[in-house]
């Protein structure tokens, strides 16, 4: 009995150590790949290349989220508020929820999904068929030459997104509430014009930077660390986007009450 | 010159390497002159790719000592190891061509890194490469995924030997090839070290490709060199492992 005890509190320490290892060493991978960053050469067709991917190619996914979620808003808040003067309401909870909330985070979640995974598989691939290996040896550094243009892409590129996102969100709450909810279009608005608040759209763009920096540090770590061959590039494929939608809704939170707490 | 004047251009010592506590490699010793061709056979799983990874810095060894060129590369800084590595020409067992790059863009990218070559001179420079390695000029501008194992095989030894570097590392450069192509890479290996004065390592279980290339021969076993000699030495050798690695790889080299 003692035995089982002593084995499963040292499977928890394993675990528990095995964690901390983790956030070790991807804070040096971290810090590896930024200082990287700074240094030359720029592979600047690769950054390219990974901005179109990025950021270009995110759009439609990202627009068809956004654009769903204002209408949604509009609708839920609609049924909500219909006691109240709703019409500014509405356009003054799409416009705020959007903005501020829901516009960073599901382009993150979004970007998490369809480029993070996409990172994460590539460089695994590259890991397990020794292509990083051959890269050290041809003169050029892996982190710069691989790393480095993904986290500029993603750190550019998915700002801009979620500024698209939340112009195609609002679009969405202003069309079921014109059309659907038989808002006076003027009214409404008018009324998205004057709650529209530069510091929401900072935040948003800020936690927008911070989720890119999320998604390409977390993808490309657990695809550089990869091993075990196709298994390998499964696992880090699936655990780069579980870590990097976790650290963003939890960012999101914090980057909320460093705003606004 | 005489053999004993030449100079040593990889000297191992004394390495030892293991993973956690499996001992992969125990006390190897050897070097490389310069100008020599070495083979270095084994059982799969035997520790020769990790010897190579070792010798080009992939793997830091526990112990011991590996120089190129009198410089020890053990705990050398990175920058200096960069520079060291691009004298060498490395090809690794599955080729490791990169996906993203056409097969052109595969075999100058190390001189592409050195010096801007443009995209007619590129091609060029790959074309009389991919040429000497029987392969035809149409696949230059096919990515890695649209060519055959085999010819994936060639483009990295076309990308290694590019450049001319005095020193090529093969791991397993004719496994999977037929035997026709497999004599091609042959008679490019014995041409690089006869002709260029290189000096190369190869790694292999192709026993009648160590008679035709090898100057020198090492069988990795239990962790260590536990035969070494010359192709010839080795064909008449006694010693049961390597007889039983003839026998079971290339049984006609006996007859």
């Amino acid at each position: 009995m003692t035995k089982l005890i002593f084995n499963f509190l040292g499977s928890i320490g394993q675990k528990c150590m095995k964690f901390i290892s983790h956030i070790g060493h991807f804070f040096i991978f971290c810090y590896g790949a930024i200082s990287w960053i700074i240094r030359p050469p720029w592979y600047l067709k690769k950054i390219i290349t990974q901005m179109i991917d990025i950021g270009y190619f995110s759009l439609p996914v990202v627009g068809l989220t956004t654009f769903f979620s204002g209408m949604v808003l509009a609708l839920q808040t609609y049924n909500g508020f219909t006691e109240f003067n709703s019409e500014t309401t509405v356009a003054r909870v799409v416009l705020t929820s959007i903005t501020r909330e829901l516009g960073p985070v599901l382009t993150g979640l979004m970007v998490a999904g369809r480029v993070g995974a996409k990172m994460a598989a590539e460089i695994a691939t590259m890991r397990v068929t020794e292509q990083i290996d051959a890269l050290g040896t041809l003169g050029t550094r892996p982190m710069q030459y691989l790393i480095a243009p993904k986290i500029i892409a993603s750190v550019i590129c998915i700002p801009f997104l979620v500024l698209i996102g939340n112009t195609i969100g609002i679009l969405g709450g202003y069309i079921i509430a014109i059309y659907k909810l038989d808002f006076n279009p003027n009214l409404y608005l008018n009324a998205t014009l004057e709650y529209l608040q530069f510091i929401d759209v900072v935040q948003g763009t800020v936690k927008a930077a911070i989720f890119g920096l999320i998604i390409s540090t977390v993808s490309c770590y657990f695809g550089y660390f990869a091993t075990k061959g196709a298994e390998g590039v499964g696992y880090a494929t699936t655990v780069s986007v579980v870590v990097s939608s976790v650290m963003i809704l939890t960012s999101t939170y914090i980057i909320t009450a460093l705003f606004f707490g | 010159m005489n053999f004993d004047e030449k100079k040593i251009i990889i000297n191992v010592k004394d390495l030892n390497k293991s993973f956690d506590s499996k001992i992969v490699l125990k006390d190897i010793n050897f070097h490389l002159l310069q100008g020599e061709s070495l083979a270095i056979i084994g059982e799969s799983g035997s520790g020769k790719s990790v010897l190579l990874k070792n010798i080009i810095g992939l793997l830091q060894p526990d112990t011991g000592s590996i120089k190129i060129n009198s410089t020890e590369i053990v705990n050398l800084p990175r920058k200096d190891k960069e520079t060291l590595l691009l004298k060498l020409g490395i090809t690794f067992q599955h080729g490791a061509l990169f996906d993203s790059l056409k097969v052109w863009e595969n075999i100058i990218f190390k001189i592409q890194n050195q010096k801007k070559l443009s995209e007619t001179e590129g091609r060029q420079l790959a074309f009389s490469i991919i040429k000497k390695l029987g392969l035809k000029p149409e696949i230059l501008d096919l990515f890695p995924s649209e060519i055959s194992g085999g010819m994936q095989k060639r483009v990295a030894i076309a990308r290694a030997i590019c450049g001319d570097p005095k020193i090529l590392l093969f791991d397993e450069p004719t496994s999977g090839l037929d035997p026709v192509t497999g004599s091609m890479i042959d008679d490019l290996i014995i041409r690089a070290v006869k002709t260029i004065g290189a000096s190369a390592i190869t790694i292999t279980h192709d026993m009648a490709s160590v008679s035709r290339i090898a100057d020198k021969v090492i069988l990795i076993d239990n962790e260590t060199i536990s035969w070494s000699g010359t192709p010839k030495q080795m064909l008449k050798s006694k010693n049961l492992k390597i007889q039983n690695f003839i026998k079971s790889t290339n049984p006609q080299l006996f007859s």
